[in-house]
């Protein structure tokens, strides 16, 4: 396929760093992380994440960084201290954007007034907080270290702090759970007015606790009427769904999370992070040693790379521009993956004669919105 | 050559006839064993189903043969040609093919479970072609065995004597010797002239990847040598013969193989249509040799259309068939054009055990995923010109305006059941529309005669007797007549289109039953998609019932970021994987299996 290699420096570009660690390994959740043992590694880990930006240099192309995300695990596991000392560097080397959202996730039982007042003096400016639910048996079926209570808490301190982007994560379809008692959960989260709420249903997920033991989930009618009582009250509430699994107040929408679904650019650096980096031959992906210990010994931490070979990347693309509700426009296409718009046929054509997609933009229909994986699978070989 | 070999007196040719599960390769194995055709280390379980699937179902479909040479107890070694049967009722033609070629038959029975319908059927076979058939009761080591009983069984169900039929165990290999000696004692020696010109009858042919055809004949004069130059009959074709033996069922090469005897020939021929079943082999010279009595030609019984599930392997499929034609005769098939399922074949299958098994074959040997249709029978249309046509695929039929009378095939069927389960196998028959012709009381068995229709024999009579019954009744059949019929056509209709290859013909009066039971078994075949799927079963434009497969809501994804990539597109790669094994019929993808609902919505 003719491509002409799209411009890098066109191509916003975000930065992921991954902390593994966590208290105590919930039972649903598939990401990469570890219970922490008695001491956390913060200051090797942090030397380490230091030499890995660092080899991403090349890769930056004179691009600020609009955009970094201290993901985990539990990233409120580690001081300010340290998350400092890595922003520090990247404004000292001047990769940082002035205005860049740096968001830090944290978990309301990790939420100390010390901490945090430390996150924000380093510039942490968004904390997206793990609430998952307001009820506390909820909360220990999903075996987590926090309760009501402690959501609260951490709520006023992160007010109290001057922090005005925040995002409460909440989950629906939960062992158990009714149409009300979703609702419930949903009406606590608004009470608090957060400017920005991920409400996504809980999904089993392999390789989990979950996925061994899995407990009994509402049936299909409950999770139907969660779904739309759910989405009527956010919509009353003032807030739009502008990706499957967020909603926000206008001008409160996730900037890091909005540059993987416009397929951006991102270094991803840490234990197990991903990257997509765009190069003289097209979008690379990049990958790091899974396993924190191994990632501490590593040279370069393991990092590896791989070309996204066409067919994949055609995938990639919708995969992650169908999520927005507004979707892109249909030049962004070429200017991310440097393919002709045609390598999108003849599944585009079979998609708008279906009915779940737009006509004059790659975004889904409100048929196509309830069938995304239908949709994103016409790309799949 | 000695004087003992130009002599026929030494030869027995025979066949088994028995049912399955009533010992019939046990025993074959026991003679191969005896005779020493193969050493202990060598006799894999029964030897002479030699096709996988053959062995997987415990049936043999290809008749085979093994020539074994027995010492018997007057000093005197014999040669034992032993031609192989199938014991499916759907392969009965090939039956009545291997008798052609012996002067006898041993009839072997379950001396614990009694005389089967088949058994019957192809005991009066070999009756009528003037064969010796020898009653044998096998399996007398089990404890429920009753051989009195079932030797007077024989007497009274067939009408041989049978008082004095040799018991053994196959399976113990006791009484296998004595079954020999009867064997070498009863069944004459063949009669030819080893001098004659050459007149051969060809058994069976099959193709052979490395060989190419290779046919299985039974000489009845003369000699053929390798390098002679043969004539096929019918085809009138010489050939130059390569290569001759015998099977033991090891292959071995011979020079020669003269009046009498049964041996494979190799001859450079390239389909099985090139050395026809049933035909007459003869030498070159002696063009006007006399045409032996041949086999009448094998009819399909039922008929489906056969898709490929994705249509780039159209190509692979009709080169598939073409191969496993190759190698049976009575596979047919022709290109049939569908609007749901676009081009595939319409086939003709001996019954339904042939269709699994050529389906079957298809897949697992060519890796093929097809569709296949309901099966249908054929029936006679007069229409209102009248000329009549006959109809093997319901889309079609003609229109109801341009049909004077349909008529649909008739079998008679014969049904051997011990009396207790009479009531339930009658309650059956009437309930498949059939009508009694006779009944008549055997010993413990009764032996009743039904006329049915075809299609309701063919499709899974069998499988609902073996129930009604707890296994006990047998059933042979075979068509009698073409009879006139309320017949229509059921269309079913997906969101309102007309799907061709779902259209079943069926009687007025089991319309609305088998209609509702169609919609039904549909809607839990088809999976739930985007939009309600409506599926309607109709005579014409009146619909006579409708189920509705309502919507998914959804197909999403919850949460997804940066790193997840590889693991979601597993995820759709499974879920796209299931649905392409289904076929897209306007908007709505349907299984495979559903195309075949119609079989299992039969109450």
């Amino acid at each position: 396929m003719a491509a002409a290699a799209p411009d890098p420096t066109e191509i916003p570009l975000g930065l992921y760093v991954h902390l593994p660690w966590c208290v105590r390994k919930c039972p649903y959740c598939d990401f990469n992380s570890h219970e922490a043992g008695t001491d956390l590694p913060e200051t090797t880990y942090t030397d380490a994440l230091l030499a890995d930006l660092e080899q991403e240099a090349d890769w930056r192309q004179g691009r600020p960084i609009q955009s970094v995300f201290f993901g985990g695990g539990t990233p409120s596991l580690f001081s300010g201290r340290a998350l400092g000392r890595l922003l520090d560097r990247l404004r000292q080397l001047g990769w940082l954007a002035d205005d860049a959202e740096i968001t830090l996730e944290a978990n309301p039982g990790t939420v100390e007034r010390r901490y945090f007042a430390d996150y924000v003096s380093a510039g942490i400016n968004r904390i997206s907080l793990g609430v998952q639910s307001f009820d506390d048996a909820a909360l220990t079926r999903l075996g987590r270290i926090h309760g009501r209570d402690d959501v609260f808490r951490a709520w006023d301190l992160l007010q109290s702090l001057g922090l005005k982007r925040l995002n409460i994560d909440l989950m629906h379809g939960l062992p158990e759970q009714t149409p009300d008692s979703a609702l419930a959960d949903l009406n606590a989260a608004l009470t608090l007015d957060p400017g920005h709420l991920s409400w996504y249903q809980l999904t089993i997920e392999p390789n989990t606790v979950f996925y061994r033991h899995t407990p009994e989930l509402p049936s299909e009618p409950v999770l139907e009427a969660i779904e739309d009582q759910g989405r009527a009250r956010l919509l009353e509430a003032g807030y739009a769904q502008y990706e499957i699994s967020a909603w926000a107040r206008p001008g409160h929408e996730c900037r890091h999370n909005i540059n993987y679904w416009t397929f951006g650019d991102y270094i991803g650096i840490g234990a197990g992070a991903h990257g997509k980096l765009t190069g003289p031959a097209g979008p690379m992906r990049t990958t790091r040693t899974r396993m924190p210990d191994h990632y501490l010994q590593a040279v370069n931490g393991g990092r590896r790379q791989q070309p996204v070979q066409d067919t994949d990347l055609v995938f990639e693309y919708m995969l992650n521009v169908l999520r927005l509700r507004a979707g892109a426009p249909e030049q962004l296409f070429s200017a991310r993956t440097g393919l002709p718009l045609d390598t999108l046929e003849p599944q585009l054509t079979q998609l708008r004669k279906k009915g779940l997609l737009h006509n004059d933009r790659h975004a889904l229909t409100d048929l196509g919105w309830r069938f995304y994986n239908d949709a994103v699978a016409a790309w799949v070989n | 050559m000695s004087e003992e070999l130009s002599d026929l007196s030494h030869i027995r040719n025979f066949s088994i006839i028995a049912h399955i599960d009533h010992g019939k390769s046990t025993l074959a194995d026991r003679f191969i064993q005896v005779c020493g055709g193969l050493t202990k280390r060598e006799m894999a379980e029964q030897v002479l189903d030699s096709m996988d699937l053959e062995r997987e179902r415990g049936i043999t479909i290809k008749a085979q043969s093994v020539t074994l040479n027995y010492r018997a107890r007057d000093g005197k070694t014999y040669q034992l040609n032993f031609i192989d049967t199938p014991g499916h009722v759907d392969f009965s033609y090939e039956v009545s093919r291997s008798l052609f070629a012996c002067e006898g038959a041993l009839l072997v029975v379950d001396a614990a479970q009694g005389v089967e319908a088949q058994s019957v059927a192809n005991c009066y076979t070999a009756i009528e072609q003037d064969l010796e058939v020898i009653p044998i009761l096998n399996k007398i080591d089990l404890p429920q065995a009753e051989p009195e009983r079932v030797a007077q069984e024989i007497e009274s169900v067939i009408g041989l004597e049978a008082m004095d039929a040799v018991r053994c165990s196959a399976k113990s290999g006791q009484g296998v010797e004595d079954v020999l000696e009867e064997l070498v004692r009863r069944v004459p020696p063949p009669q030819g002239n080893i001098e004659g010109n050459l007149q051969a009858l060809i058994i069976d042919s099959w193709f052979d990847n490395y060989l190419g055809v290779v046919s299985l004949v039974r000489i009845r004069h003369g000699r053929l040598r390798k390098g002679d130059k043969i004539l096929i009959k019918s085809t009138g074709k010489a050939h130059g013969v390569d290569e001759i033996g015998y099977f033991d069922p090891k292959r071995h090469v011979i020079q020669e193989l003269k009046a009498g005897e049964v041996g494979y020939i190799v001859a450079g021929i390239k389909d099985i249509h090139g050395a026809p079943v049933g035909d007459t082999i003869t030498s070159a010279k002696t063009p006007d040799v006399a045409q032996l009595p041949g086999f009448q030609k094998v009819k399909p019984q039922v008929y489906a259309g056969l898709f490929t599930v994705n249509s780039d392997d159209y190509e692979d499929f009709r080169d598939a068939l073409e191969k496993l034609s190759l190698n049976d005769a009575s596979l047919f098939y022709e290109p049939e054009s569908s609007d749901a399922l676009g081009f595939g074949f319409r086939c003709g299958f001996l019954g339904m055990l042939h269709m699994e098994i050529i389906q079957e074959r298809l897949e697992r040997e060519y890796d093929l995923d097809l569709i296949t249709t309901a099966p249908t029978v054929v029936f006679e249309v007069i229409k209102s010109d009248g000329t009549t046509i006959y109809v093997d695929n319901p889309s079609r039929l003609p229109e109801p305006g341009a049909i004077e009378e349909i008529r649909e095939p008739i079998v008679r069927a014969n049904i051997l059941v011990p009396q207790e389960h009479l009531g339930a196998v009658i309650t059956l028959c009437t309930e498949k529309r059939g009508t009694q012709v006779d009944m008549q009381f055997t010993g413990s068995q009764v032996n009743v005669i039904y006329d049915m229709p075809m299609h309701e024999v063919v499709l899974d009579f069998f499988d609902r007797l073996k129930s009604a019954s707890r296994g006990f009744a047998s059933l042979d059949f075979a068509f009698d007549r073409y009879q006139a019929a309320p017949m229509v056509r059921l269309d079913v209709l997906v969101n309102g289109d007309q799907v061709d290859a779902l259209a079943v013909i069926m009687h007025r009066d089991q319309v609305h039953s088998r209609g509702r039971a169609l919609c039904e078994k549909m809607k839990e075949l088809i999976p739930r998609q985007m939009f309600d799927v409506a599926i309607q079963a109709a005579i014409g434009r009146q619909v006579v019932s409708r189920t509705t497969v309502k919507a998914l809501r959804k197909n999403v994804t919850a949460k997804c970021y940066g790193g997840d990539v590889t693991r979601k597109k597993k995820l759709l790669e499974k879920q796209k994987q299931g649905k392409k094994r289904m076929k897209q019929v306007g908007n709505v993808e349907i299984p495979q299996d559903a195309f075949l609902a119609v079989l299992k919505a039969d109450n």
